[in-house]
């Protein structure tokens, strides 16, 4: 199909959604008065019924809770799907040892780059975790603190090498904390089930306002979460990185001594 | 002033869209996508903010006090996030895309034909 036929395409399109659109973008409130009256509501009720002060994190791991749940799951497909397609080539067998292009000089990492690449994963590392434990009280939680927390396995990455770094990071570990994150959601789910309560209902002592210990509940889908999500970039790191090594019999180990 | 908001929206989603449209190669179609959905972000925090309202967090200001939607934030949140691994499972195809048929414009892809022997190089 040609870009002209593309663009005839997209134009018979929009011209069959523009009074829709229309419509809509009149219906629109004006910027800095919103009409919902849900959100307001949450801003009012949750820090008395949750004892939590962040109520972007009230929001996704209590009141929509179940959504959550639902993205949790889309998480772990869209991850399991780039996995399976990406092994699906490649074959299971891991290689320890980066593949290297004869002819092209291997130039070794420089001291400094190592330092400062082990600080900033620390502390990247560190970040991450805070960000995620705190994410009832001020801003940030699973979602957030999962991703920072899986950056800093890029920068071991940068500063290491690629062997060292195959040998710190356990493709089946990260695998696990995907997979055991979703699992803790969903038993947070399930077990007020068992006990007769509705799915999800913040069953556990809300703790006090402002504590390290508030939300009951929301605790634990908020580490299910940041673990998931940890797990789920670190996972799809690996499998990209694993992409870049041409699995030949030729290439010869790279990085020697490091 | 108080449009300014939809128009960037509406402004991101259109570059996306054309860009998708007259995209010729699978990774610049995903950055495309990517707009696009950056478009929605825009859109939800525009509908959710409040004037002269502060962020839906009562750590340093007691609860009570103006605060923005934060229902259209946690949204935009795991959009982002389930956005971010959506990515990557396109991104994975691409790569399953140019290893079967060597190429990555969407329109030299032919449906239903047995993938090639792989060129010289």
């Amino acid at each position: 199909m040609s870009v002209r036929l593309r663009l005839v395409l997209l134009g018979l399109a929009l011209l069959a959604l523009a009074p829709a659109v229309i419509h809509v973008a009149l219906a629109l409130p004006g910027f800095g008065t919103p009409t919902s009256p849900y959100g307001q509501t949450v801003n009012v009720l949750l820090p008395d019924l949750r004892h939590v002060t962040n109520m972007v994190a009230a929001v996704n791991f209590d009141v929509r809770g179940i959504d959550t749940l639902g993205e949790e799951c889309m998480l772990l497909c869209a991850v399991t799907g780039a996995t399976v397609l990406l092994r699906g080539a490649r074959g299971e067998g891991e290689r320890e040892k980066a593949g290297h292009v004869p002819g092209r000089p291997v130039t070794p990492r420089a001291d400094a780059t190592v330092l400062a690449c082990r600080i900033a994963a620390s502390l990247t590392l560190l970040v991450g975790i805070s960000v995620a434990l705190h994410g009832m009280t001020t801003p940030g939680g699973g979602f957030q603190g999962g991703v920072i927390a899986a950056s800093s396995l890029l920068l071991l990455y940068l500063g290491e090498g690629y062997a060292v770094w195959r040998s710190l990071v356990r493709g089946p570990v990260l695998a696990l904390l995907e997979g055991g994150g979703a699992l803790l959601y969903g038993l947070a789910a399930f077990v007020p089930l068992t006990l007769g309560r509705p799915a999800l209902q913040n069953i556990l002592p809300f703790g006090t306002l402002k504590d390290l210990y508030s939300g009951g509940l929301m605790i634990v889908v908020n580490a299910a979460v940041a673990l998931s999500v940890t797990g789920s970039f670190g996972l799809l790191l690996l499998e990209f990185m694993e992409e870049t090594r041409v699995p030949s019999d030729e290439s010869v180990p790279d990085e020697e001594g490091r | 002033m108080s449009t300014l908001p939809w128009f960037v929206a509406a402004w991101l989603f259109a570059v996306g869209l054309y860009g998708l449209v007259t995209s010729r190669h699978a990774v610049h179609l995903v950055g495309c996508l990517t707009v696009c959905q950056s478009a929605t972000y825009v859109l939800l925090l525009g509908l959710g903010f409040v004037n002269g309202a502060g962020p839906p967090i009562f750590y340093d200001h007691p609860p009570g006090t103006p605060a923005v939607d934060p229902v259209v934030q946690a949204l935009v949140l795991t959009d982002i996030v389930v956005g971010a691994a959506v990515s990557a499972l396109l991104l994975a195809i691409a790569v399953q895309v140019q290893k079967r048929r060597h190429t990555l414009d969407p329109q030299a892809l032919r449906p239903l034909r047995p993938s090639e022997p792989a060129p010289d190089r």
